[in-house]
């Protein structure tokens, strides 16, 4: 017992000696593992309202736009991740000293504590005109006694800082980055506090996304390492020690080696499935596409009238078996224009990629309706 | 013996009616690219119903001519902030004779504001997020300058009030708050024909008190009070739009409330019962078979038989002036409404599209209405008018259905009535004009106030002389105006000239000799006088 102890310590020093990139010696090692174990040094009372400044929360060490995490501020990612016009996320999450999630089943979110906070940086890579990161938003999401609330943090333009939004309607920016070799400019949409409360909603409460052990499930490489991430968040305290010997996990979307429905449900449910979930914003709709859900053709919409059929595909089905181009699904996805497309929010361009896994797997489906 | 009649009566109205449906041609209409072709409606003045298609940056418009050609200009505009994705609505509200628009986007609202030419448009869009769904122009406090009202789908509704300066002011609260809003289709209607305005909304999605459908009566003093629930219209079943119209020409609005999920409860035909109640008569209407769902529901008389019809889901209802419908399909599916080729009967424009109503032998009466004390346009005026075949009305709305913008001209069916008894008019300054026998298969234009006698609404002194004139009208201190413009109109209706007032001498020497009213506006006053013109 007491050598795992020593383990660990000699485990939290060695993170501690690669966070701050110092001290090399066996000497130095020595008199560190007399130290008791680092504490978060991140500011954050749930009692509070949100910080003006991003940096208040000392969620980040080092400058503000590297996005390193301090020391009790764990990234973690979903499996397959939300099309935002390509923009790019780093996501943390961080809890009190002492406090931990528990495990529900593999397809709720994590039953989180109060004090609990959700970080989600969003930026671009090759940004013009220098090509380089430009960090747009942050979005925090803090527990408090009467549930989760949204804050909304807008970047600088000298990536020093990023402000709360305190009007909550949200702002749009003008930007430019390289795509694929492609320059793409785009008018992006940092969320009006409403419009958060559009996807992150369920039975008219707000809820996280994406933190369902079904999009937990797997490896992430970590800087000290390679670790599946619910098994990080339980080593690190953040998560009771109780889940079960298998949860049914979603695939990578991109991971070709996956069967292309598994990878399609993947995707659909986490682009889709924040609305189309009972109890979501589009839960009066009859069709259902969370993971668990599309496993039935009907829930999917494979033959099935919509309720709001659209002009140019009047009178079709909202996946029509081995016809993608006529299926009100894959146009839905396709279009930009904001009446029609799908998702409705943080979406303005289509996702090229996943369009064609999508179109591949419905001109395969078998079959005629009626 | 009675028995046989009845029978034969049946017989016959059922096959006037099988034999009225109208079929439409279809004509392609070169819109622009991803444009979002919203409007049939007039874009300058001439009461003639113009194609409007939005772009981000231009604004297309296909002007119907007095001969029936159409003649395409593509007006470009600043980049607006939002587009017209989820609705647009038309109105003047400078008053200037061309209508302005409004864009509702899904996270703002934008207005285009015509230019006194009607050659060019400001952008005017709030930095405020509106998750817009319907929109109208509507007086909303009756002061004779249009507001505009915006449906928000995740949040209180928003209002903009016209300060009479040209500004819109925006305001959220008071017309419908339900937190995380569930506002689909607001339409504007005189359902208690206390010739004020009330406010509908169509309500959908979430839990049942965020769906229940609202209405808003209005205390004619500026204030609203939500009535739904005595109504017997607070009702949490998922509707995006409703359309109201008196299907049984009863002397008041019933209402179809199209479902657009039948999950939460089946579309509803409400029955106005007169007496601030409504009753659901879809049992025994016809329509207990229409499973169909559309965002979409607007209502015109199509073959012009004196009943009016519903129009949804790409069928249209006929209706047989008793509550009772035909479901008919091969209907025009997302679209404007209004009459392209002035014959009227009643076309469709949508998604590049144009529908002709290829009409038939049925007489039919338009309307234009010109506000001197209400708005310009005489939007929230109702028209009723009686016949041998009953009692017709007819609200001027901006904004029905749930995304386009379709005629502000009052359109009627007539069947083989070949005169109207009267045609009364109850604008919404409470002026109330009558004319009596109207011939039936004509355009009226009505201004406000004309069949008072003028002097009743005009002033006297703004001519100075001569009057009568030949060439020239000289008018009298004009400093008090503030950029103003003018029009004349003939009596009929007509205006025959306009523009910018640069200076107080007024051209008039094209004018034919006959009687006239010069109208004098700027964005805080309007005054109009009668004036006679001699060669």
């Amino acid at each position: 017992m007491k050598n795992t102890l020593l383990f660990l310590k000699i485990a939290f020093s060695l993170a501690i000696f690669s966070f701050v990139s110092c001290g090399d010696d066996e000497g130095e090692m020595t008199a560190v593992i007399e130290d008791p174990p680092p504490v978060s040094t991140v500011v954050l009372d749930p009692n509070q309202p949100p910080s003006q400044k991003l940096s208040d929360y000392k969620f980040f060490k080092g400058e503000l736009k590297n996005q390193e995490p301090a020391y009790s501020v764990i990234p973690y990612e979903p499996i397959s991740a939300l099309f935002s016009d390509y923009a790019l996320k780093k996501r943390f999450v961080w809890m009190p000293n002492g406090q931990k999630a528990t495990y529900i089943n593999a397809s709720e979110i994590l039953n989180f504590p109060i004090g609990t906070a959700l970080i989600k940086n969003f930026y671009y890579n090759n940004v013009q005109p220098n090509n380089t990161t430009f960090i747009l938003e942050t979005r925090v999401m803090i527990k408090k006694e009467e549930g989760w609330i949204f804050a909304e943090y807008i970047w600088n333009d000298e990536q020093t800082e990023a402000f709360l939004n305190q009007t909550g309607d949200g702002v749009f920016k003008e930007i430019t980055w390289i795509q694929n070799g492609t320059p793409i400019t785009l008018n992006y949409n940092m969320p009006a506090e409403s419009q958060c409360f559009t996807c992150h909603k369920l039975d008219n409460n707000k809820v996280l996304l994406g933190l369902e052990p079904k999009s937990l499930n797997f490896d992430y490489t970590y800087e000290d390492g390679t670790q599946n991430q619910l098994q990080k968040l339980i080593d690190f305290g953040y998560l009771e020690d109780n889940l079960p010997g298998t949860i049914e996990t979603m695939v990578d979307w991109e991971d070709t080696s996956q069967p292309l429905e598994i990878r399609v449900r993947s995707y659909i449910d986490m682009n889709c499935a924040s609305c189309h979930i009972e109890g979501g914003q589009a839960g009066y709709r009859g069709i259902r596409l969370a993971y668990g859900d599309t496993t039935n053709p009907e829930n999917f919409g494979i033959c099935e009238d919509p309720d709001t059929p659209i002009p140019v595909l009047f009178d079709k089905k909202i996946i029509e078996p081995g016809n993608a181009e006529e299926s009100i699904l894959y146009y839905r996805m396709s279009v930009s224009q904001e009446q029609y497309r799908m998702p409705q929010q943080g979406r303005q361009i289509a996702h090229e990629q996943a369009l064609r896994m999508i179109a591949e797997w419905i001109n395969s489906l078998p079959g005629t309706c009626d | 013996m009675k028995t046989k009649l009845l029978l034969i009566a049946l017989t016959l109205s059922c096959n006037l009616s099988m034999g009225q449906q109208v079929s439409f041609t279809i004509q392609t209409i070169n819109t622009q690219n991803d444009g979002d072709d919203r409007g049939l409606v007039d874009m300058n003045g001439d009461f003639l119903d113009d194609i409007v298609s939005i772009g981000r940056q231009n604004i297309q418009i296909f002007y119907q001519q007095t001969d029936g050609a159409l003649s395409e200009i593509n007006i470009p505009t600043t980049f607006a902030d939002y587009p017209a994705s989820w609705s647009m609505a038309a109105g003047d509200f400078d008053g200037n004779g061309y209508n302005d628009l409004l864009y509702g986007g899904g996270s703002g609202v934008t207005f285009m504001k015509a230019n006194n030419t009607g050659t060019g448009y400001t952008e005017i869009s709030g930095s405020e997020f509106v998750f817009s769904q319907r929109s109208n122009f509507i007086d909303i406090n009756n002061d004779g300058n249009l507001d505009a009202f915006v449906c928000h789908d995740v949040e209180p509704n928003v209002f903009y009030i016209n300060d009479g300066s040209g500004n819109l002011l925006y305001n959220q609260g008071s017309l419908g708050d339900y937190p995380t809003g569930g506002n689909y289709g607001s339409v504007w209607v005189d359902f208690d024909n206390d010739r004020d305005m009330d406010l509908f909304i169509a309500k959908c999605g979430g839990e049942a008190p965020r769906r229940d459908n609202e209405m808003h009566i209005n205390n004619g003093d500026g204030t609203f009070t939500e009535v739904a629930a005595v109504m017997n219209l607070e009702d949490d079943m998922q509707t995006w739009s409703s359309a109201w119209a008196d299907y049984d020409n009863d002397g008041d609005l019933d209402i179809w409330i199209g479902a657009s999920t039948t999950a939460d409860g089946f579309h509803r035909l409400m029955r106005n019962n007169g007496d601030g109640t409504f009753t659901d008569v879809i049992e025994d209407s016809g329509l207990t078979l229409f499973t169909d769902t559309d965002i979409e529901n607007a209502t015109h008389d199509f073959n012009n038989d004196g009943f009016a019809d519903i129009i949804t889901a790409g069928k249209i209802l006929y209706g047989n002036g008793d509550l009772t419908f035909n479901i008919i399909p091969g209907a025009p599916f997302g679209s404007a409404f209004g009459d392209v080729n002035n014959d009227g009967f009643i076309d469709a424009f949508g998604a590049g599209t144009l529908l002709i109503n290829n009409a038939n032998s049925n007489n039919w009466l338009k309307i234009n209405t010109i506000g001197t004390q209400s708005n310009l346009n005489g939007i929230g005026a109702r028209i009723e008018i009686s016949s041998a075949l009953g009692n017709q009305m007819r609200d001027i709305r901006s904004g029905e259905g749930f995304r386009y913008m379709s005629s502000l001209n009052a359109h009627f069916g007539l069947a083989q009535d070949t005169t109207i008894d009267t045609v009364t008019v109850y604008w919404p300054s409470g002026v109330i004009d009558v004319l009596n026998d109207v011939d039936v298969n004509q355009t009226l234009t009505i201004i406000e106030g004309a069949t008072l006698g003028l002097d009743d609404n005009t002033v006297k002194n703004l001519i100075l002389y001569p009057n009568p004139a030949v060439d020239v009208l000289n008018l009298s201190d004009i400093s008090q105006f503030e950029s103003p413009f003018y029009s004349i109109f003939d009596m009929s209706g007509k205006r025959v000239m306009n523009g910018s007032l640069d200076n107080q001498r007024l051209n008039i020497s094209q004018l034919a000799e006959g009687v006239y009213i010069l109208r004098v506006a700027d964005r805080h006053t309007r005054k109009a006088q009668k004036f006679s013109k001699k060669r």
